[in-house]
């Protein structure tokens, strides 16, 4: 978890100083994640500024599920009070009907004053209660929160003992809800026998994963839970079914470390690469697009815009550099894109703007106003883009085919922009 | 003592109260001793649902890691971050504030001396944010910026009879773009001029000039008296319902001279603004309220306001009534919830805490009115204010339409349009053969009668229709020739899905 965050200007870039760091709470990833579980009812160890600000988020963006937390101010925090505390409200959580699952979600003040792991129950009645510790000052983005969360899921609920399930794999990850459908259905033509989505609705998908065969994370964050897999014994497939080149490289990787159908695999990725082969041809996109969001992903849609026919000179992103990225970063760097940022400021993206006037800029929401401002079209990453079916040749088409509406609107951005200007 | 459990909390703490009271004014910029996350909910997502803002950007955080959290302290980067702005240029013609958070309290970071070594002016402001909630909290950050910023300036200050301070809104007051502007119309029509309003639409520079004030108003109960109380001058609070309008125009007439054009005015607002309440009162509409029951969470404020209008002057039955924040025996949010589960009001003004709790509860039929935060909501039009005359307006209008939508969501539908989709069953009615309503037992019609009771007086009747059709359809897929408590469960849970 340590690590050092690099404050100063940096050399020959010469990029700006990190003055505003881009990324929503971190802990918000894990809450996103462990309130969405039907069964599960968190518990949060904090101060109120930050116990509101967490549960106003996540009741937009995870789940309406009521959120309980023990009062933890000066005087419990100076007494020693932060585990009796958590205990009460464990056990109120465990009245809730049908509660399965107690996450116990451990953040900046309550990991400060302590939080010894041994205090805390491990069942509260029938329900597991699990610790997730993720402090903002050391976890520093919440896609990273995500993988916290469930590698402490997968740590306490995977079934190790039971059989392997043969040729079945977890595919971890967010993402659009039609996405698993297609994936699922890709795979099983392939000769896959199961396939289980984390983190989503079930708390069963995480005792299940444990006798898969396979883990494939569509997301380059899931370091900590890929641990998990391994200490499981299962097998990690890389990349990502993304665009081209990449979906190509994924359902080999899968057929091979599944030990399908040799043939059979080669002719789904035969099949899957002209289709989206096809569909760039049929609707290439032109223009410059930056990729800065704060979500984890952006160096993968920068690689599928890029493979459709888009600029993409710059992209950043909340997560820290990490070889789980670095098959994304060195693809972009050899296809034209100049810089790659990691744990991005707002300083950096904003004269990112100034050096390539992009076309199209999907950002985080100051950006995204920073950029609208100067009358780019630009929107915000998360909402947008993030939230669309991605994967696979008709996520591709999906996608592309928003980017590509998009860039047919500069006129009202200009018109936003001039409107506003005397 | 036994620990205290909090369910989905309503109030923020104090660093929230510090910052949200202290970036509406431009010539400020504050530096929050902070980790990502409290600067991020603090300066961008929160801010962007409750006062559509896409970020405040006189905020920088000095982001604490765990380097600082560690050991370290956070000296090193408080001064690197002012360092660094200060190159930028964006602290030029700023009063740069250094803010606590519960972290950096946590770990003892204090730089009241520190903030001596950074630019000239550079203050540092204790949030208390382990012990202060964001009322207590915005309290005491407008008595420390008075203190600190306007109270040795007075001295030029000429003082203005007519002159009428506003204290609030902050960021984070729910509807604050709306009561100000009603606000602003009351005191100008009670013959007053708006001064100052202090924090949302003035300067550091010149806020000293509250002193020119001839009366304080307070706009939210809940914040602001410490203030008021520190300029010694009258305090009037805003106004809700018809009766304490006429009142606060008159008492504000009394205390700048101009009783007479306060009169004119409220005579003038019976003839216009208020005609519609008068209209809809005298109209079928008007025999509603008194069938109606409320429940309500809000702002102190707020709370007592919609209290008074809805409940004494429209005749609502209040359910409950929790005021942020909470009075001597008001609900908490465990209270609120259990009687929400219990028996949900037909109207609720709330936060998304009570928009969560109806959903656990399946209160489809209870009108969610969002009346304060947390919660996403734009309430940036001008033209939609709670207080005054103007709100008493719009409160009656929001309940009515409200009305009329649930009406026309229940009003039947030929079922065949439903079935031509896929969706639902054939059309409940008898098929031929047989004719008349099916028999119902004492037990099932008991039941039927007592779900129907949860329900709100309005829709009841059609509800009751469109329940005994589902039932019934299902009795006669069956075969039986009676309604039992087994089927009349069953429509339950079909109507329900």
């Amino acid at each position: 978890m340590a690590e050092i965050i690099e404050l100063n200007q940096t050399g020959a870039t010469k990029t700006p100083c990190k003055l505003h760091p881009q990324s929503m709470c971190p802990a918000f990833g894990s809450l996103r994640i462990l309130t969405r579980l039907e069964g599960s009812h968190p518990v949060m160890a904090t101060d109120t500024g930050c116990l509101y600000g967490l549960t106003f988020v996540t009741h937009f963006y995870g789940a309406s599920k009521s959120i309980l937390a023990p009062q933890l101010g000066t005087a419990e925090l100076m007494s020693g009070q932060v585990v009796e505390g958590t205990r009460a409200a464990i056990e109120v959580a465990g009245k809730e009907p049908g509660v399965k699952l107690i996450p116990v979600v451990s953040l900046c003040v309550a990991e400060t004053a302590g939080m010894p792991e041994e205090l805390l129950p491990r069942k509260s009645g029938d329900a597991d209660v699990v610790l997730v510790r993720v402090p903002a000052y050391a976890i520093h983005s919440h896609p990273e929160a995500k993988d916290i969360a469930v590698a402490a899921l997968l740590n306490r609920l995977a079934e190790r003992d039971g059989p392997v399930v043969d040729k079945s794999v977890v595919l971890l990850g967010e993402v659009f809800p039609a996405d698993p459908l297609l994936i699922d259905a890709l795979l099983r033509r392939m000769g896959v026998s199961e396939t289980i989505f984390l983190p989503g609705r079930s708390i069963e998908d995480f005792r299940r994963a444990g006798r898969a065969a396979a883990m494939a994370p569509l997301h380059p964050f899931y370091k900590e839970s890929m641990n998990v897999a391994r200490s499981i014994g299962m097998s990690i497939a890389g990349g990502a079914p993304v665009g081209i080149s990449g979906t190509y490289a994924w359902i080999k990787s899968i057929g091979s470390i599944l030990g399908l159908d040799e043939a059979l695999v080669q002719q789904v990725a035969d099949e899957e690469r002209a289709k989206a082969t096809a569909i760039v041809a049929a609707q290439p996109l032109s223009g410059t697009v930056m990729v800065t969001g704060y979500e984890g992903t952006e160096l993968a849609y920068a690689r599928m815009l890029v493979e459709a026919g888009a600029h993409v000179p710059y992209v950043s992103t909340s997560i820290g550099q990490d070889p789980l990225v670095l098959p994304d970063e060195m693809w972009l760097k050899a296809h034209g894109t100049k810089e790659v940022i990691y744990r991005k400021a707002l300083e950096e993206d904003v004269a990112a703007i100034d050096r390539y006037t992009p076309d199209l800029v999907f950002g985080t929401t100051p950006l995204a106003s920073v950029a609208k401002e100067r009358g780019i079209p630009a929107m915000y990453f998360t909402n947008q883009l993030a939230s669309r079916p991605f994967f696979l040749s008709s996520g591709m088409a999906a996608t592309i085919e928003f980017v590509a509406e998009v860039l047919t609107k500069g006129d009202r951005y200009r018109f936003m922009q001039e409107f506003f200007a005397d | 003592m036994a620990p205290t459990v909090i369910r989905d909390l309503s109030d923020t703490s104090g660093y929230w109260a510090a910052i949200w009271t202290m970036c509406p004014m431009p010539d400020v910029h504050v530096i929050c001793d902070a980790p990502v996350g409290c600067f991020n909910l603090v300066g961008t997502a929160v801010p962007d649902y409750t006062d559509a803002v896409p970020h405040i950007e006189n905020l920088t955080p000095a982001t604490m890691t765990e380097q600082e959290v560690g050991g370290k302290g956070t000296a090193d980067k408080v001064k690197w971050t002012y360092d660094n702005l200060a190159l930028t240029g964006v602290l030029d013609n700023k009063q740069v504030i250094v803010v606590s958070t519960a972290e950096s309290e946590m770990i003892g970071s204090d730089h009241s001396s520190l903030v001596k070594q950074l630019g000239t002016g550079t203050k540092f402001y204790y949030s208390n944010s382990l012990a202060e909630d964001e009322w207590a909290g915005r309290d005491r950050v407008l008595v420390w910026l008075w203190d600190e910023y306007g109270a040795q300036q007075t001295a030029t200050v000429t003082p203005n009879p007519r002159a009428v301070n506003i204290i609030g809104p902050t960021y984070g007051c729910f509807n604050a773009p709306s009561e100000l502007e009603e606000m602003r119309r009351m005191i100008e029509g009670a013959g007053g001029t708006v001064n100052i309003v202090f924090p949302y639409a003035t300067t550091l520079a010149e806020m000293h000039r509250l002193a020119a004030g001839a009366v304080t108003v307070v706009l939210y109960k809940e914040f602001g008296m410490g203030l008021a109380e520190r300029l010694e001058k009258p305090i009037l609070t805003a106004p809700y319902g018809m009766k304490d309008s006429n009142a606060f125009v008159r008492a504000l007439g009394a205390l700048l001279g101009t009783s007479e054009q306060a009169e004119a005015f409220i005579a003038n607002e019976k003839k216009t603004t208020l005609q519609a309440v008068w209209d809809l009162w005298r109209g079928p509409q008007g025999d509603w309220f008194s069938t109606l029951d409320v429940g309500i969470v809000a702002g102190r404020g707020l709370a007592d306001g919609l209290e008074r209008f809805l409940g004494e002057e429209l005749g609502m039955k209040i359910a409950f009534s929790t005021a942020r924040p909470r009075r001597p025996g008001d609900y908490d949010n465990e209270a609120t919830r259990q009687h929400i589960h219990k028996k949900a009001p037909s109207f609720l003004f709330g936060s998304m805490n009570e928009r969560i709790y109806l959903r656990e509860a399946g209160a489809r039929f209870t009108n969610y009115i969002p009346a304060s935060f947390p919660g996403p909501a734009v309430r940036r039009a001008v033209g939609t204010p709670f207080i005054g005359y103007r709100g008493c307006v719009i409160l009656m209008q929001e309940i009515v339409n409200r009305l009329y939508d649930g009406l026309l969501n229940f009003l039947p539908v030929d079922g065949a349009y439903a079935a031509a989709r896929g969706q639902g069953g054939a059309p409940a009615a008898a098929p031929s053969g047989q004719s008349g309503n099916l028999r119902w037992s004492s037990d099932a019609r008991d039941l039927l009668d007592a779900e129907l009771q949860k329900l709100p007086y309005l829709p009841r009747i059609s509800a009751s229709r469109q329940l005994q059709m589902v039932i019934e359809g299902i009795a006669r897929e069956q075969g039986a020739t009676e309604v039992t408590v087994d089927v009349v469960n069953a429509g339950l849970a079909a109507n329900r899905s």
